[in-house]
């Protein structure tokens, strides 16, 4: 697609596209200055619309969900692996005066980072996901459920690599530095496979 | 240098309000919300699409978990969402009281009045009334096509508006 995007671009901002044209809208703008400055201004006018909603209700008091636990654990990812960066050391060494421009540049590293995600088939009980560098150099792999003990296991074309145990966290991570590109990953608990996946590279 | 996880924590609880709100306001389902805000967010990361012609960050973010959040709505799963999907709601009016950022909801409803009638209708019933563009259409018996210029228009002025610099109304 060519075309610049005309009142698209505002639609698209306020989520009014449908998938696919989206998907044509998002090629574009990876090539059109110009368009993703249009794009830009409407997203920011769109996200001043947003400030006046109300929060999302308080959930009711219950066991700690995936979701909630699920996030600091892929900051605590991403921090592992963009740590020696400059911009997340700019970051950590900021006060909280500064806390609009350390989160901003917080997220634009994280945002910059080369990682891909999968979520494990598991047996009931059990969600997990594996997150990995394109390049390799490290997954993390995040159980809600898993039995204590339970370890992560790389197979590739040439062998099966055990990486090691979850540990006794909610939930249960682990951290695997140069592991390799895996074909499939999967997590084991007394010789049985509890969940399965293939990372995408 | 050692990792200050509580800072990083911090970092994420900063905008995870902000996009939790925006995803429930299109779901009204929390666990459907925060489902939208970690895709919305794991599809940003895994493609790199981020870059910085789009603008600040906070505001592209925000654009994506509400596109997530209504593909969801869209989607296959729009059955499982029937008992909770938003509702269109009747008089539409921004509650300052109860915005996430109150002083920004005043600034915001002040713009809207600023804007032509039919601009500020079409807002007004497509992102704080949570109709659809054709029940938008369809209420006010206007074109579909012309419902989306409006919009689209009414979009631009805003921000035109709520750019800094921009002459009080």
């Amino acid at each position: 697609m060519t075309q610049h995007l005309d009142d698209d671009a505002e639609l698209y901002a306020l989520g009014y596209t449908e998938r696919e044209r989206s998907d044509e809208i998002e090629a574009h703008l990876a090539t059109c200055v110009a368009c993703c400055r249009r794009v830009a201004a409407a997203e920011e006018a769109a996200a001043s619309l947003s400030a006046a909603l109300p929060p999302m209700p308080a959930a009711k008091p219950r066991a700690a969900s995936w979701q909630r636990n699920w996030w600091p654990s892929l900051a605590t990812a991403a921090a592992v692996v963009l740590g020696t960066t400059t911009a997340l050391e700019g970051f950590i060494a900021h006060g909280a005066s500064e806390r609009v421009a350390r989160t901003d540049t917080a997220l634009t590293a994280l945002a910059a980072a080369h990682f891909g995600h999968t979520t494990l088939t598991a047996q009931p009980g059990l969600v997990a996901k594996a997150i990995y560098s394109r390049d390799g150099s490290w997954c993390y792999v995040v159980a809600s459920g898993a039995p204590r003990g339970a370890h992560v296991v790389f197979r590739t074309a040439t062998g099966t690599e055990d990486l090691g145990a979850l540990d006794d966290g909610t939930p249960a991570t682990l951290f695997a530095q140069q592991p390799g590109r895996a074909e499939e990953v999967d997590i084991v608990t007394a010789g049985t496979v509890i969940a399965h996946g293939k990372p995408v590279y | 240098m050692s990792f200050d996880e509580a800072a990083f924590n911090d970092a994420y609880t900063a905008h995870a309000g902000r996009l939790r709100a925006v995803a429930f306001d299109v779901l009204h389902n929390r666990e459907a919300a925060e489902d939208a805000v970690h895709s919305a967010l794991m599809r940003v990361w895994s493609s790199s699409s981020y870059r910085a012609e789009r603008g600040a960050l906070l505001p592209f973010l925000i654009a994506c978990v509400r596109r997530e959040a209504l593909d969801t709505l869209r989607g296959a799963n729009r059955r499982q969402l029937r008992e909770v999907k938003a509702v269109a709601d009747d008089p539409v009016s921004i509650d300052e009281t109860a915005a996430i950022d109150p002083i920004e909801a005043r600034r915001v409803r002040l713009a809207l009045e600023s804007l032509p009638e039919s601009q500020r209708d079409v807002i007004n019933r497509a992102y704080f009334g949570h109709r659809t563009l054709l029940e938008v259409s369809r209420e006010t018996d206007v074109p579909l096509g012309t419902v989306k210029s409006r919009l689209a228009a009414g979009l631009r002025r805003l921000h035109t508006v709520l750019s800094p610099g921009a002459a009080p109304s």
